[in-house]
């Protein structure tokens, strides 16, 4: 059940009053209407003045917060003002429409240039821990980082190439929209459904916010229709249904229409200024990015963005020395936040394209070049960003880049110059990687552990509990598989039982690829820790020593089975161990625990592409793929397979279809937020089941749990930088900007062949 | 406005308001929630359901229009416990990441092989191609389709 | 349009709804409401409009109930299709995929098969939009209109039916009957073509052709552009351009050149720059015009 599907008897249905213009201030509002039809109010007026920043992933440190829960100075078309709940939807949307606003525009700006020249700010104040901080020139985050001499290391090279590369502004089209179900308890506290990604941030944000304390506020569990990282931060509609919520004492659901769904949220649109440099023999000898972030009107993430680009910018290949200037920039449009990968399609799509491109200049075939300088076994890596380093102790990236190119045959590829009809193929190359979680040895400012909950129940079956969340990657069942390799049982004997943030231990939330790894990492310590107990129970039952015995799965009975190897009539199953347990008063068998990851090994993948495009028309056809990936051990190959489908899908949707593109009349989005205006493909716009190959390395995570690690992220990575370089193979042009769509292709080859 | 409608093989009386949609009474009013609201435009699929055995969109219908007809949901598929081999097909594929699709997607093909019950890949794409699926890049819900035919044919 | 009265969870206004059982009642009601009123088909087109807030009928009038607008019959005129026949009974009909392919083929690109479902020809037709498909493909088979109301019917040419304005010449009071579409003359091949940005999506260009060789000089030609005016045309001089000359692939390029040069997009159409739709018009009219000279000579055997 997914949170819009839930329904609570005597619920309001809410309706949030949103801002028409891109940058105002409300002069006045009057809500006399909405009382009158009987519904209920609030405003920016009465709602906690409390700054915050909606995502608690980071350390407050580095945690910058610009948000409210309603505001009285939009700064986005969309922004919430105001909310109304009434009976029914349609009565909630007329005492929406009875509200009166009064507006004093102000000056807008929708792009990071123009941002930073405004005369009215976007943000005046923002406040870091207890610290209010000016904004200058809309600027609301900055990281710069240098190692080594990057002046010596392009002097050393013999090639050095600079590009502005800009991508698009997407949107997340998850398919359930933003929602949140708000019930108020007598004891002043409230319960939450909603689509989220972290039930235990949810809580301590509302917490932060209303004051309530945290144990009153109970986060429940529940399915989620998608997210692909708009959901690590809590999501407007929850403190605006708890702030209905607590004012009417009634259970209040809001959820977003998709064209508001659409004003919510949106990916980070990036301004890259790469130059590289290499030596004739192929090394890379410096690096150079500039990175501008359009972030819209309020920071999420941006900071740990700011950390994360020269993190995946840096592990993907070995540059001696780097330099790195990075700038987050308000604008007055719909607020970005992580969007699978955060960061890393964007770059990875940057410097592979710039890679072929250096590669074409030395002479070296480009799949040759990436092997000469991939950051692989042995090797440091950043893994969100430079407070998060380890050494990679798995790599599986030239089996996949070798084992690709066999495959499609990647020496006899096409060449740009011999095409001149209509259709014209290419084939493009380009890997990646993502981490899996951002754990390291150390803290860093990224908050990275969960917790879980196993017991031993009476017939020998298990619970598990964790609230980590599922968005249907298949994490929660591949905890099973763990629970259930570990202790010997049938995997039909573990349950994986609903929860709450009142029965679950903290976990910080799913993303970075962190399910399997880091959720599994503990699932396999409690599965470790239930071991030991039974271990204990059984040697009293058996009357032998605790490490002696050995357990094994017995498919027949369906149980895990102690014994005292060797020995006949020593041996008890898990029901008996449990049955006995509760009888003679033991005690419990279970274990509940929290787990860090000492590293977050990247998960790596690598693309062949081969695309057809039609000169004519501009559109680009995908006629083959080959992808691997390297995710240690395969604790789900169907699942993980999965992952690498939609990565694809979203990836070529990343770089042929997909913008978000505002009007600057209005400061609106030009397709009103309206999805018949923002394509994704169809089933018929990708390729047949035949022409898809996904094949999986042969290599073991030493630190995952069953040597695993990651896939989610690492799956959609590099495809934008590889249909781009197929698409450069086909036509011999390459593009800087994303979407990489008919209209440009069209243009570009005009411009190129008249 | 009274209304009657056999939602699942069973006949329900209603009152309605003319405004109100067909996706919103079976949601609400009947609490089968598996067809979904995902774009309301007729978009993307998610409230697919069967009318008079035809595969429509709630979504983009009146209540007042399924006067007297017939409307099959995901919810009446199933047999009890038996699960119909569509939606078995779709556990086994992994066509299932989210979910919130799948209702969609699955009353969309089983009226695909209702009408043609040997349906090439390319038939099965061109028919589902109105049903958006953000997790999956559809490889095993196409799979999926074809198990279910094939085995249909055993 | 106002962000905050868009609502697509639910029709957000209220409304009258009739469900006449005859087109005499049916134009009863659409003479006593007229501007009040809109006409519910399939609803594809009518219910979204109402939640976007771009039209706020008081009155909804639902024709489905009257049977005699729901057909495809043949008749000595030519095929006599309903207003209220589904796009996807078009799709599947012997005639049509026999005598009128294009029609066929061009309601076969509109959405999906749910879409396909309820959406109508006239309501496709009706909704007056510059990629209408069907309104494509009914020019190039020269049908005619037939338009309902109180004051009796009258006929109206599919060239003549939009009125250049993002609009119909159908009346406040008047209603869409049926179309005759006359039978394409035998060895006549003929083609429809569209793209958009996926293939789940409205035309950015589309491109209907009839052809009719007579000893491998063109006969008869008709060619009309979708989407890149704001009604769909004939090109008429392209169709010059070929009558009574040889298929050589020079023909066949001037004629697609010709159709380039008619594009009339509106300033305000965001979806694709002139430049865009200049050379895909042109991409387009070349297919058609090659698919359908291949069937035209294949019939001609």
């Amino acid at each position: 059940m997914f949170a819009s599907d839930f329904s609570l008897p005597t619920m309001l249905h809410a309706r949030v009053l949103k801002s028409p213009y891109p940058h105002a201030r409300v002069k006045s509002i009057d809500v006399s209407g909405v009382e009158e039809l009987g519904a209920t109010v609030v405003t920016f007026e009465e709602t906690p003045r409390v700054r915050y920043c909606p995502r608690l992933v980071s350390v407050p440190s580095a945690t910058y917060k610009d948000w409210l829960v309603l505001t009285g100075k939009p700064k986005y078309v969309g922004e919430p003002i105001a909310a109304v709940a009434a009976e029914t939807e349609e009565l909630a949307q007329r005492a929406l429409e009875s509200i009166r606003v009064e507006y004093e525009r102000l000056e807008a700006a929708f792009d990071a240039e123009d941002s930073m020249g405004m005369k009215d700010p976007i943000h005046e104040e923002i406040e870091l821990e207890d610290e209010v901080l000016r904004v200058e020139k809309n600027i609301g985050c900055t990281l710069e980082i240098t190692e080594g001499d990057v002046e010596e290391g392009f002097r050393e090279a013999d090639f050095v190439i600079e590009r502005t590369y800009r991508t698009n502004r997407r949107y997340h089209n998850q398919l359930e929209t933003k929602t949140a179900v708000v019930r108020p308890e007598p004891d002043g506290g409230v319960t939450i459904w909603s689509t989220t990604q972290t039930i235990h941030n949810s809580r301590l944000l509302i917490h932060d916010i209303f004051g309530i304390p945290v144990g009153k506020i109970r986060v429940v569990k529940v399915a989620l229709g998608g997210s692909f990282g708009s959901s690590i931060h809590v999501n407007p509609p929850v403190p605006i249904a708890v702030a209905l919520a607590l004012k009417s004492r009634r259970p209040v659901r809001l959820s977003y229409t998709r064209e508001e769904d659409h004003h919510d949220h949106c990916s980070y649109q990036m301004v890259f200024k790469l130059r590289l440099g290499a030596k004739e023999d192929g090394t890379l000898t410096a690096g150079h990015l500039d990175t501008v972030l359009d972030i819209g009107a309020h920071q999420i993430q941006a900071y740990p963005l700011l950390g994360c680009v020269v993190g995946w910018w840096v592990s993907l290949y070995k540059l001696p020395a780097k330099s790195y200037v990075g700038k987050a920039v308000y604008t007055n449009k719909v607020p970005s936040c992580a969007f699978r990968g955060y960061g890393n399609p964007q770059i990875t799509w940057a410097v592979e394209t710039l890679m072929d491109e250096l590669a074409e200049k030395l002479g070296i075939d480009p799949l040759d070049f990436r092997l000469k300088n991939y950051i692989g076994e042995g090797d440091l890596f950043w893994g969100q960003g430079p407070t998060v380093k380890s050494i990679i102790q798995s790599c599986g990236v030239e089996e996949i880049l070798q084992r690709g190119a066999e495959m499609i045959d990647w020496y006899n590829r096409p060449k740009p110059e011999g095409q001149t009809g209509r259709y014209r193929r290419g084939i493009g190359m380009g890997r990646g990687y993502h981490t899996s979680s951002a754990g390291a040895p150390v803290p860093s400012s990224i908050v990275d552990f969960g917790g879980a909950f196993l017991k031993l129940n009476e017939d020998g079956t298990l619970d598990y509990v964790t609230a980590l969340m599922d968005h249907g990657c298949g994490t929660l069942e591949a905890h099973a598989k763990i629970i259930a390799e570990e202790l010997c049982v049938p995997l039909e004997n573990v349950n994986v039982i609903s929860a709450d943030t009142g029965t679950t231990v903290y976990d910080v939330c799913t993303h970075a690829s962190r399910g399997v790894y880091s959720g599994g990492g503990a699932a396999l310590k409690v599965a470790k820790q239930v071991e030991e107990k039974i271990r204990e129970y059984a040697a009293r039952m058996l009357d032998a020593y605790p490490h002696a015995l050995k357990i094994y799965c017995d498919e027949e009975r369906g149980q895990g089975v102690v014994t005292a190897e060797g020995i006949e009539d020593r041996s008890v199953t898990y029901e008996e161990i449990a049955t006995t347990a509760r009888h003679k008063n033991w005690g419990m068998i279970a274990s509940v625990d929290s787990y860090r990851q000492p590293s977050c090994p990247p998960h790596f993948t690598g693309y062949f592409v081969e695309v057809e495009v039609d000169t004519w028309t501009g559109k680009v056809r995908l006629e083959r793929v080959i992808a691997g990936a390297d995710i240690g051990t395969v604790i789900n190959p169907d699942l993980a397979a999965g992952q690498i489908h939609g990565g694809l899908a979203m990836g070529w949707s990343m770089t042929t279809l997909e913008d978000t593109r505002y009007d600057p009349l209005d400061g609106d989005l030009m397709n009103r937020g309206f999805i018949n205006n923002y394509k994704i493909p169809s089933t018929q716009d990708l390729l047949d089941l035949d022409d898809l190959t996904v094949f999986f390395a042969d290599t073991y995570e030493p630190t995952g749990p069953f040597g695993a690690k990651g896939i989610g992220e690492g799956a959609l990575n590099p495809v934008a930088g590889t249909v781009a370089n197929a698409i450069q193979n086909a036509l011999g042009i390459r593009f800087y900007e994303l979407p990489i769509t008919p209209i440009r292709i069209l243009q570009a080859l005009e411009e190129k062949e008249g | 406005m009274n209304i009657e409608v056999t939602v699942n093989g069973r006949r329900k009386r209603f009152d309605v308001e003319p405004n109100t949609l067909l996706l919103n009474l079976l949601r609400d009013g009947l609490y089968l929630k598996g067809a979904k609201y995902g774009c309301g435009i007729g978009e993307c699929g998610a409230c697919t359901v069967h009318l008079d055995g035809e595969a429509v969109l709630s979504c983009m219908i009146l209540a007042v229009e399924a006067d007297g007809r017939r409307v099959d949901t995901i919810e009446g598929l199933a047999d009890g416990d038996e699960l119909d081999p569509i939606q078995e097909a779709f556990i086994e594929e992994g066509a299932i990441q989210c979910g919130f699709c799948t209702p969609g997607f699955i009353m969309a093909a089983k009226a695909l092989l209702n009408e043609n019950p040997y349906p090439s890949e390319g038939e099965i794409r061109e028919y589902l191609k109105g049903n958006m699926c953000r997790c999956t890049g559809y490889v095993n819900i196409v799979k999926a389709v074809q198990s279910a035919a094939q085995k249909a044919r055993e | 349009m106002d962000i905050n009265r868009f609502n697509t969870h639910i029709v957000p206004i209220r409304f009258d709804y009739h469900a006449p059982k005859s087109l005499e009642e049916a134009v009863g009601l659409l003479a006593e409401y007229g501007e009040e009123a809109q006409i519910l088909a399939g609803g594809t087109d009518l219910i979204p409009k109402i939640k976007q807030r771009i039209l706020e009928p008081k009155h909804v009038i639902d024709l489905k109930a009257i049977p005699e607008l729901a057909c495809i019959e043949e008749t000595p005129d030519g095929a006599k299709i309903g207003a209220l026949t589904k796009l996807r009974t078009i799709e599947l009909s012997p005639l049509i995929n026999k005598k009128l392919p294009v029609l066929g083929e061009a309601a076969r690109a509109i959405g999906s098969v749910q879409i396909r479902n309820r959406g109508t020809i006239g309501g496709n037709l009706c909704n007056a939009s510059p990629c209408a498909d069907t309104a494509t493909a009914l020019m190039v088979l020269d049908a005619v209109a037939l338009v309902d109301s109180v004051e009796g019917k009258r006929e109206v040419p599919i060239g003549e039916f939009f009125d250049g304005r993002g609009q119909t010449i159908v009346a406040p009071n008047e209603m869409l009957k049926e179309l005759i579409v006359p039978l394409l003359p035998e060895g006549t091949g003929s083609a429809f073509v569209k793209v958009g940005w996926t293939t789940f999506d409205i035309a950015t260009v589309n491109v209907a052709v009839a052809l009719r060789l007579d000893d491998e000089k063109v006969a008869d030609c008709r060619i009309a552009l979708g989407a890149c005016s704001p009604a769909p045309f004939r090109v008429r001089r392209a169709e010059e351009a070929l009558k009574g000359k040889e298929l050589t692939g020079e023909a066949l390029e001037e004629a697609a050149q010709i159709v380039s040069e008619h594009i009339e997009p509106r300033e305000r159409w965001r979806r694709a720059p002139p430049e865009y739709r200049r050379k895909t018009s042109k991409v387009l009219a070349l297919e058609a015009l090659t698919g359908a000279a291949e069937e035209a000579r294949r019939l001609a055997k």
